[in-house]
């Protein structure tokens, strides 16, 4: 009798030829943010290097390279404008045509964490941004703009962590949840530098507490996460770090709260770095995730130029170096890594972020 | 029947190929010399029923030690006992053999040197698995014995502590489980000698920083207690740091195996950082008469290992897997975190600024994550004891010495050294209200190591005195001081009283021999004898350790990702 079960197999039909235009759509989701947000990071971090540089009185090799910093710049600044530019119009263009897709993003738990990242590459841009060209935009409407995206989505999702059942902290905690505390800090950290004081304290607030309860989740039951998106992990010290640069912001100064975020975060990097077996798996096959190792790595650095100028010292002033050109290379290997596989990017699907 | 049938063959196997070389070192008859061969005879027949010699083969399966001729790991048993034995016959015994069964004084060896006798059980915990003791006899020029193979001993994975051990330390080992050395017979000193003795150097040296903070403070100089005694306190503890270390450092050279398996405990690896937090007490207890000022290049040096312990021990808690902070969290790991304050506190005192910020920063935020994970007590949390211990005064450790830490890194005891007073204080007097619970509780090294949170307690609130100065906050340093003082003489007669009376401060630590593989216990279930158990106690045990396992393995399976 037809008792049996019968399996078919079927092929299954890659398209390896052009792919269409509406497949490049499904593909690029809010995770391919973090290649401007690392490019925005670096960005930054040059800015950072060379006002450093302008302010220093005292006679140092740093200050020869100036002159070589000054036009890469400037053309970091452009690319990152660039590319911020096309990755929203295409991700603008998903809202339109896919929005069942834009839709499963929200609902998973770790594409949720990504749909910050725009909002952060963009306030990212106007920090980066050189002053005469703000004193031109209404760099104050274009806050705001920025701002209040981060906030609605704060008040969401961290309300969703505290009184959902199926959607709560405990059950969702992965170390994307690091993000949004990154938004917050970044737009304290933007807000205070317009001056908006009370707007950036309580960002930094909602950030910091959150922060908190983030930590101490993932500190204690970090089990299961996919290996793909390990490097994700290095936004356990991104964040300290991003905290750091906020409160010195706010504070006006590198203080004892900044130098104790700032080490934390310092503590973390080595921490991570001691540990290559934990990324040995994602380092297999490059992919989109790997963006994701550059930004931390810049947050540091920009906070560690911060730590050298308060504490000018050889130490300090040597961290700066270290961490500032391990920033670069980071940033540079990824670069190159991302042109030699551009195919696998924008064609084939992307297993580590592919959220349908 | 199957057992009586066995049993002679079992007899007479082992009696003659076996005993010479199997029961090693301890057995009497085979230092006796070929004249009282009937002796030996008598003897042999003795022990072949004697406890060493399983009286049956399912028991000897249940007691299996591992011997470096056993080339098989533990997992697997073989089918039947007794061809191990004829599979693998000593060369040695066979003067003795054809001596023992021709009755006459036949040419024996000569009497065995003690090194021949070398107890080969222990083989596996030594370094190189012991190749590094044939070396040094080799050096001596004593002849070199045969080597027969070594058994591989692997890492031993975190589960296998929790399943196997029990009791607050996790040194108790469960009634089902075996264990690679001997039970029955005392173990080598060094295999004894657990790093948590290393608290004793913990305890004392606190003690020294103690009478100094109350010698010199001016808010205790009513008291007029003289500094010699932070001298006497100070000497005594470097005297007893180098004995420990010493005896440890020889133990690290000797049994590598057995101190890498208590790195691998998740209880004595905190005790890791006994040590450095020990050399750091005595650079802070160095009487003034001494030395004022330290070099600051000592400090660095001093918390360089505490630093790289450090990023290991926190970046497995971080990073998952078996070693988890929401599995491994106990109140020893607060000796993981208080090295972090104790280091600042040094630091700040030597005038050096960025390091003491630094440390304060890692061990504050640490800090918080396990207190957070100790309150919760999580259910996946394995390694809470049930009930008080004095373990639990470490909570008190860790705000006792950040308050006075943050105190000096700062200049003067501000809000945020009084806010972390006040908790430790807190903690102090909900865990001394309950000493009652605290009876009745086996007497281990580690309690020197649960003695410095009161000391810590007691310093901590000297410096508030100081800073709040009237009649209240003077008694209550005196109390505590008092109280500290006293604990540390109890602790001091307890250790003397089971050093030299009982005998047994150093017992057989069964922590770090637990088998690689869970027995197999799960379809068969086995009678264990323990020294003639009646059977009725036997099936109690039976039952009540069936079903724990049971219970253990449901409640298990549910907690895995």
């Amino acid at each position: 009798m037809a008792n049996s079960i019968h399996i078919v197999v079927e092929p299954r039909k890659t398209d390896e030829a052009a792919a269409p235009a509406s497949s490049l759509l499904t593909r690029v989701n809010a995770g391919y943010f973090t290649i401007c947000l690392s490019l925005g990071a670096q960005a930054v971090l040059l800015n950072t290097l060379i006002s450093d540089n302008d302010r220093a009185t005292t006679k140092s090799p740093i200050v020869v390279a100036d002159r070589v910093l000054g036009p890469w710049a400037v053309l970091m600044l452009w690319l990152s404008l660039c590319t911020l530019a096309l990755i929203s119009c295409l991700y603008l263009l998903r809202c339109c045509f896919h929005l069942r897709l834009v839709k499963a993003e929200c609902s998973d738990r770790v594409a949720v964490n990504f749909l910050f990242v725009p909002w952060i590459s963009w306030l990212l841009l106007l920090r980066a941004a050189p002053h005469r060209v703000l004193a031109r935009l209404p760099h104050e409407v274009l806050l705001w703009a920025l701002v209040a995206p981060i906030v609605a989505l704060d008040i969401k999702l961290y309300g969703q962590w505290v009184t959902s059942e199926k959607r709560s902290l405990s059950a969702v905690a992965n170390p994307t949840s690091h993000l949004p505390m990154v938004g917050n800090f970044v737009g304290a950290w933007a807000a205070a530098g317009v001056g908006w004081r009370e707007t950036a304290l309580c960002l930094f607030a909602v950030g910091l507490v959150h922060y908190v309860v983030v930590f101490i989740t993932l500190y204690q039951r970090l089990t299961g996460f996919r290996a793909a998106l390990r490097p994700v992990s290095f936004l356990f010290f991104g964040t300290p770090s991003a905290a750091c640069l906020a409160w010195s912001s706010i504070s006006g100064g590198f203080g004892v709260a900044c130098k104790m975020l700032f080490f934390l975060s310092l503590f973390l990097l080595a921490s991570l770095m001691c540990r290559p077996a934990y990324f040995k798996k994602s380092v297999k096959k490059f992919s989109v995730a790997w963006w994701a190792y550059s930004f931390p790595v810049s947050f540091v650095a920009v906070a560690s130029t911060q730590y050298a100028e308060e504490v000018k010292g050889a130490a300090a002033g040597g961290l700066m170096l270290l961490l500032s050109s391990l920033s670069l290379l980071v940033f540079v290997a990824m670069l190159i890594l991302t042109a030699l596989n551009t195919d696998r990017l924008l064609r084939q699907n992307d297993p580590s972020l592919s959220f349908t | 029947m199957t057992k009586d049938e066995e049993l002679p063959s079992l007899i007479k196997a082992i009696s003659d190929h076996e005993v010479a070389g199997f029961d090693g070192v301890e057995d009497p008859h085979t230092s006796l010399s070929g004249t009282e061969a009937v002796e030996i005879e008598d003897v042999r027949e003795m022990h072949s029923v004697s406890i060493s010699m399983p009286p049956s083969p399912l028991e000897h399966k249940t007691k299996r030690v591992l011997f470096d001729d056993d080339s098989t790991n533990l997992a697997p048993p073989p089918a039947a006992p007794t061809t191990m034995f004829y599979s693998q016959p000593i060369p040695k015994a066979s003067a003795l053999h054809e001596a023992i069964t021709n009755g006459k004084s036949a040419p024996l060896p000569p009497p065995p040197r003690v090194n021949k006798l070398r107890d080969k059980r222990y083989d596996s915990f030594k370094t190189w698995s012991g190749k590094l003791e044939r070396q040094l006899t080799n050096l001596r020029g004593r002849p070199r014995e045969r080597e027969p193979h070594r058994v591989e001993m692997g890492s031993v994975p975190v589960d296998r502590y929790f399943d196997a051990l029990e009791g607050p330390e996790l040194d108790v080992l469960r009634p089902s489980e075996e264990i690679l050395l001997p039970e029955d017979k005392l173990w080598p000193f060094l295999l004894r000698f657990p790093v948590s003795s290393f608290g004793i150097c913990l305890g004392v040296s606190s003690q020294a920083i103690m009478w100094k903070t109350i010698s010199s403070t001016e808010s205790t100089r009513f008291l007029h207690i003289s500094p010699h005694i932070n001298q006497v306190f100070w000497f005594i503890s470097i005297a007893l740091m180098v004995a420990v270390a010493a005896i440890y450092a020889l133990k690290l050279v000797f049994y590598w195996e057995a101190v890498r398996r208590e790195y691998h405990h998740p209880i004595r690896v905190n005790f890791f950082f006994a040590p450095w937090i020990a050399l750091l007490f005595l650079a802070m207890g160095v009487p003034p008469s001494i030395n004022k000022t330290l070099p600051k290049p000592l400090w660095y040096v001093l918390m360089t290992p505490i630093f790289c312990l450090e990023v290991k021990i926190y970046g497995q808690w971080m990073s998952g897997g078996q070693r988890r902070l929401s599995k491994v969290a106990n109140p020893c790991n607060h000796l993981s975190v208080v090295g972090n304050f104790v280091g600042a506190l040094l630091g700040a005192s030597m005038g050096i600024k960025e390091g003491p910020i630094f440390f304060f920063a890692i061990g504050l935020a640490h800090y918080t994550v396990l207190f957070v994970t100790l309150y919760q007590r999580l259910p996946t949390n394995e390694t809470l004891p049930k009930e008080l211990h004095p373990v639990f005064f470490l909570f008190v450790a860790a705000p006792s010495v950040a308050s006075m830490a943050w105190a000096k890194m700062v200049g003067s005891f501000d809000f945020g050294s009084r806010i972390a007073y006040f908790i430790a204080m807190f903690l102090y007097l909900s865990l001394a209200i309950r000493v009652n619970f605290f009876r009745g509780i086996r007497f281990s090294l580690a309690w020197w190591a649960y003695t410095f949170p009161m000391t810590g307690a007691a310093i901590a609130t000297i410096r508030y005195s100081s800073a709040v100065d009237n009649a209240v906050t003077k008694t209550f340093a005196v109390i505590l001081c008092l109280v500290a003082t006293l604990i540390v003489a109890a602790l001091l007669v307890t250790t003397v009283v089971h050093a030299f009376i009982l005998g047994d401060l150093f017992p057989n630590d069964m922590a770090i021999a637990i088998s690689e593989r869970r027995p197999k216990s799960s379809t068969t279930r086995r009678w264990y004898h323990r020294r003639a158990a009646s059977s009725d106690a036997a099936v109690d045990q039976y039952l009540k350790f069936s079903d724990a396992k049971d219970v253990e393995v449901v409640e298990t399976q549910p907690a895995g990702p």
